[in-house]
């Protein structure tokens, strides 16, 4: 009695007059349809806009002064690197088997100059599965116990003590070089990291030591620059080092006996260390070139879509261009170029731009048609290396230790001759002296400018402030929409149970209100539980040996299916009578999925901003659209068709391993397609460890069953 | 009504207690992988592992534990888990004894919280009794809430995380029930896990209650005998630590480090808290004068809350059993799991941003943490808002 009173009671009591921002939510929430088309579009829309809204980079940093002071480097320095080159070449053509016969010759001119020298020594390590090594810290990488004497690579490294500073920052120069089949490319990169390291051994500014690290590139780049860091970082205080060197008698024995002879004092056994290093620039010099100019392209995505600090760019842009005269290249989709369709959506930007101008002479925001295309076509790649999180060149490793390094690959324009050969050298050679020059003047390490920019072009960027914009529009109807299903399926008049327990008590009408969404949240929590098991399953199969990637492929998606079926079978039994119970099932199911769409596409755009990016792209419309066929076909309008024939396409289309081929063949053409393609691919993802393969396999795969699993609900 | 119990009924107690352990062994042999220890989530510097045995370590050395302000912990727990810091068997991970040790406790733990569910079940048949309202509960099942409670107790993974951290969280949570909670409550300093703080704050309340059969008939005697046991527990524990302390200042240097540390914010590492970020950016002028506004805080809000949740533990207990769930009806249910649930791996990857990549700065952490609090926040207005709407309605 007293309950009914207390009730009728506050019936009679006006209603308390709700706050503008709750009646804003409730008004976002149910007008949720038209919501999330606007903002899903405006997203879209967004991410086309990004090269207009593109900023001129600038120098953020003003400790480093880039090319106020005239470079050092002369010929005289020109002819020194052009004899280690000759040397080089010889020596190739003299001995070819082994490649300790060039370390030598490398070693003795770096002696020659006065500078420090050492071997390091290393195995290549294999591809391990540690797709959880992203959160772990850098510096977890295991010695290996049983590396073989025979395979082996050796990595010369010469330090310059700076005779201004303490001794403890460094600056490395990478220079990759495979003794084996050395090209006459390498040979001239050697030639231009000697000629600059020549020059700083004389040079009185130096304040921080410089390290040239002459990688053994016969295992790879990475493998040999991310050997030497690793034990660059981690100092041993164990008896490892020693017990390697036991092991493999010939190789020490080869080197302390020859090269001692020579010099002397300076040459030294033990791992050399520098201080803590502040950049790292890895210079390569191309064979055969395509361009007109001579051109430096510049490779910086890191793992997991990690960018060195702009300014390290900005540096090496401004010394290129306003310097030496070179052209600056950073990647792009050459296949985006010639799209018909972007040329003409340049071209609507470019007239909405004309004829704002008209309006107000102030609006200066357009840009070009075909520079339009350009700048989509470079947003595409740097988004497309960055969401891949597979570094991009042997500056990745450097990344990991949280030193900003990028790739400088020069190409010239003309084949290698001897005149040309030597203006590549000297021109080269200031560049990377004026880069080192700007660097050694930084007081504190890199933090002035940008770390998470996508680049539209060598000069123009979009910071993280703009491109999230785009992000947040694709993503900010999933809360709408989950809020909205869940409010529908809370209050539905059709719900025979609920009405039933609401006549029961109001206190358990409230409880299962509010607790109704448990079931769906154990559904959804099954599927990504089985997402998981699917992330874990390729360490076991890569164990068996001998097996091709299409028949590991297949494996692969047999023991996936098996396992959901298990799972279904052990943890979701129950759930099957109630689901036929409750008409609404499907929405909350639906509601329950975009909330966890919604948090895994938050969590990945922190960790690596382009992957949850383009997933957003494939994943939203996926999990926005997603609604039981047969409720759809019961109603037969064109409204319902349409929904269906979309729900159908993203249901193909947004598969991981169909969203993979189909952007192959987008980039390569269908005809080459094979199923173990997509096993090559995945293998490499976690090989790198890339944040993709878990978002792949632990967001968008459950997402994807859970949307399969909405259309083909029973209801 | 009737899925939530059939869930409750489908799966037996006991079941899930053996998985949930089986869960806990499984995880204790990766701790290398996981590195939970160094998570500034689970380890503070209250609870952390390390700072353990630097404490036995330094007592061992008949130095005091409390030196070099690294040990911040009760002395009785060196004296009880610092032999364990230090021995392991040959071929097993390190520290596989405390690690076991630790799932014991929590089991017993665990237990403990149903034993309390089932004492309450029987005070509300009695209350029921009274009024003879029994055969209209009979109706309708009624699950025991102490089963409930305690398997989510043992299956949350906030606790499952704070077991394999091998911090000695589980101890302090035992030996804080005679010491004033509220402090670290609201504050939410420390990493305890959102449901556990709520369970060692209902364990008081209900250890109230199930002592007085009768709610309804307030008297004083039961609850003078709970505070005469609690104050010989407190004296018997503050004997011990004195003991224990001699050589080392006793047990006014026990305070200090301890309470004090606590009190005074002298530690800024990051932690989910709040008061970390808080404390490391304020002038050193103001620094006490924020201490107090912040402890002063609390104080103020205990009276307030007291007077208009004065029948508070009553009403709880009248929910938990009705409904046989623990946060019987809360508004916004669904919000708060996917708040917690996105926190909870949003926090590591912020430290990671922070401390490992260096694109991210304190900032971003901290974001993260203002995001827990605001969650905490929520959860506590809406469970006080449902007791003060019980209130009305009942």
């Amino acid at each position: 009695m007293a309950e009914t009173k207390e009730k009728s009671h506050s019936d009679e009591k006006p209603k308390p007059r709700v706050r503008p921002i709750v009646r804003l939510g409730i008004f976002l929430v149910s007008h949720s349809f038209l919501v999330s088309v606007v903002c899903f579009t405006s997203g879209v829309l967004a991410l086309f806009l990004l090269p207009v809204l593109a900023k001129n980079t600038y120098i953020s940093e003003n400790a480093l002064m880039p090319g106020s002071a005239s470079p050092m480097l002369s010929n005289h320095h020109v002819s020194d690197g052009n004899r280690l080159v000759k040397d080089l070449t010889n020596s190739n053509l003299k001995s070819s088997e082994t490649g300790i016969e060039s370390h030598k010759i490398i070693a003795k001119y770096m002696l020659d100059v006065g500078a420090e020298v050492s071997f390091h020594k290393f195995h290549p390590q294999m591809n391990q599965f540690h797709p959880l090594h992203f959160f772990s810290s850098p510096d977890s990488g295991k010695i290996q116990e049983n590396c073989s004497c025979s395979s082996y690579g050796i990595n010369t490294v010469g330090i310059i003590r700076a005779p201004r500073g303490d001794g403890k920052e460094a600056i490395v120069l990478v220079t990759p070089y495979n003794a084996l089949t050395s090209s006459f490319g390498e040979v001239l990169s050697l030639g231009i990291a000697y000629s600059v390291f020549s020059l700083l051994t004389q040079v009185t500014w130096l304040a921080k030591d410089i390290i040239w690290l002459v990688v053994d590139s016969q295992f790879g780049e990475y493998a040999a620059v991310s050997a030497w860091l690793r034990e660059y970082q981690t100092p041993k205080f164990s008896s490892h080092s020693t017990l390697n060197a036991e092991m493999c008698p010939d190789i020490n024995y080869l080197f302390e006996i020859k090269v001692h002879s020579m010099a002397g004092s300076k040459f030294s056994n033990s791992f050399r260390r520098a201080g803590t290093m502040t950049a790292a620039l890895v210079l390569k010099v191309r064979d055969q070139s395509e361009q007109f100019d001579d051109t430096v392209s510049i490779y910086a995505e890191a793992s997991n879509g990690q960018m060195p600090n702009l300014d390290l760019i900005n540096v090496v842009n401004y010394l290129a261009v306003h310097r030496q005269g070179l052209r600056v290249n950073v990647e792009k989709l050459w296949s985006l170029l010639n799209s018909g369709w972007l040329k003409s959506l340049g071209e609507i930007f470019e007239s909405l731009a004309t004829i704002a101008k008209s309006l107000n002479p102030k609006f200066k925001f357009g840009i070009p048609a075909t520079e339009y295309v350009e700048g989509i076509a470079t947003l595409a790649s740097s988004l497309y290396y960055q969401a891949l999180g597979v570094p991009t060149g042997p500056h990745g490793a450097f990344r990991d230790y949280q030193v900003d390094a990028i790739t400088l690959e020069i190409s010239p324009k003309f084949s290698l001759d001897k005149v040309w050969c030597s203006d590549i050298l000297l021109r080269g050679g200031r560049l990377i002296e004026g880069v080192i020059r700007s660097v050694n003047n930084l007081l504190e390490k890199f933090h002035q400018s940008f770390f998470l920019y996508l680049l539209t072009s060598p000069s123009k960027f979009v910071s993280v402030g703009v491109y999230m914009i785009a992000f947040a529009l694709l993503i900010a109807p999933l809360p709408m929409v989950a809020a909205s299903l869940y409010v529908d399926a809370n209050s539905s008049k059709g719900d025979s149970s609920f009405l039933f327990a609401i006549t029961d008590t109001d206190e358990h009408g409230i409880t299962i209100r509010s607790w109704r969404w448990l079931n769906s949240a154990k559904s959804v929590f099954i599927v990504h539980l089985w997402g998981a098991i699917v992330s874990l399953l390729p360490y076991f199969i890569c164990q068996i040996p001998d097996c091709s990637p299409t028949t590991s492929f297949m494996i692969w998606v047999l023991l996936s299916i098996l396992s959901l079926l298990i799972l279904n079978l052990v943890l979701a039994s129950p759930l099957a009578c109630v689901k036929a119970s409750q008409e609404k099932e499907w929405a909350l199911v639906k509601s329950v999925t975009i909330s966890s769409v919604f948090i895994g596409l938050g969590l990945m755009s922190v960790i690596n901003f382009a992957t949850a990016e383009i997933g957003a792209l494939l994943m939203v419309p996926m999990c926005l659209l997603a609604r039981p066929l047969k409720l759809d076909v019961r109603v037969g309008t064109l409204r319902s068709c349409c929904r269906i024939i979309c729900n159908l396409v993203l249901g193909h289309i947004a598969f991981p391993p169909a969203a993979f081929f189909l952007f192959k063949g987008m980039l390569d053409g269908f005809g080459s397609a094979n199923v173990g393609d997509f096993w090559m691919w995945v293998e490499s993802l976690w090989a790198w460890n890339s944040a993709t393969y878990l978002f792949i396999g632990m967001v968008q795969l459950p997402c994807w069953v859970l949307c399969v699993s909405i259309l083909f609900h029973s209801c | 009504m009737e899925k939530l119990k059939k869930k409750i009924r489908s799966f037996s107690f006991w079941n899930w207690v053996i998985a949930s352990i089986i869960f806990r062994l499984i995880l204790i042999y990766f701790p290398n992988n996981l590195n939970l220890s160094s998570r500034p989530e689970v380890s503070t510097p209250l609870t952390s592992f390390r700072r353990l045995s630097e404490g036995y370590w330094l007592k061992q050395l008949s130095m005091s534990p409390y030196a070099g302000s690294m040990y911040h912990g009760s002395p009785l727990l060196l004296s009880l888990l610092g032999p364990l810091t230090v021995k392991r068997i040959e071929g097993q991970p390190n520290h596989l004894l405390y690690s076991l040790v630790s799932v014991i406790a929590d089991v017993v733990s665990a237990m403990l919280i149903r034993a309390t569910g089932q004492n309450l079940q029987v005070a509300y048949f009695g209350t029921l009794k009274s009024f003879d309202l029994v055969k209209q509960i009979e109706g309708s099942e009624v699950h025991s809430p102490g089963d409930v409670a305690a398997l989510i107790y043992l299956c949350n993974p906030f606790t499952i995380v704070a077991c394999i951290d091998e911090s000695n969280e589980w101890l302090m949570g035992r030996m804080e029930d005679d010491e004033d909670d509220d402090e670290a409550v609201f504050v939410g300093r420390g990493p305890d896990a959102p449901p556990r703080k709520l369970f060692l704050q209902m364990h008081q309340e209900k250890g109230v209650l199930n002592q007085s059969k009768l709610p309804p008939c307030f008297s004083w005697g039961p609850i003078i005998h709970f505070a005469f046991w609690a104050l010989l527990w407190s004296v018997y524990v503050l004997v011990l630590c004195g003991i224990s302390l001699k050589q080392f200042g006793g047990l006014w240097e026990m305070f200090k480090s301890t309470y004090g540390f606590i009190l005074t914010v002298e530690d800024l590492s990051p932690n989910i808290g709040v008061l970390w970020y808080f404390f490391a950016e304020v002038f050193e002028f103001f620094w006490n004068f924020f201490l107090i506004v912040f402890h002063a805080n609390i104080l103020f809000m205990i009276l307030p809350l007291a007077i208009r949740l004065h029948h508070r533990p009553c009403y709880l207990a009248y929910v938990a059993v009705g409904d046989s769930a623990l946060y019987s009806d809360m508004q916004f249910s669904l919000f708060l799991f996917c708040g917690y649930v996105g926190v909870s791996p949003l926090s590591p990857v912020m430290h990671n941003l922070w401390i490992w990549r260096g694109t991210g700065n304190a900032n971003f952490y901290f974001a993260t943490t203002m995001v827990y609090a605001c969650l905490q926040e929520v959860r506590m207005v809406s469970d006080d808002m449902t007791s003060i709407k019980g209130q009305k309605s009942g």
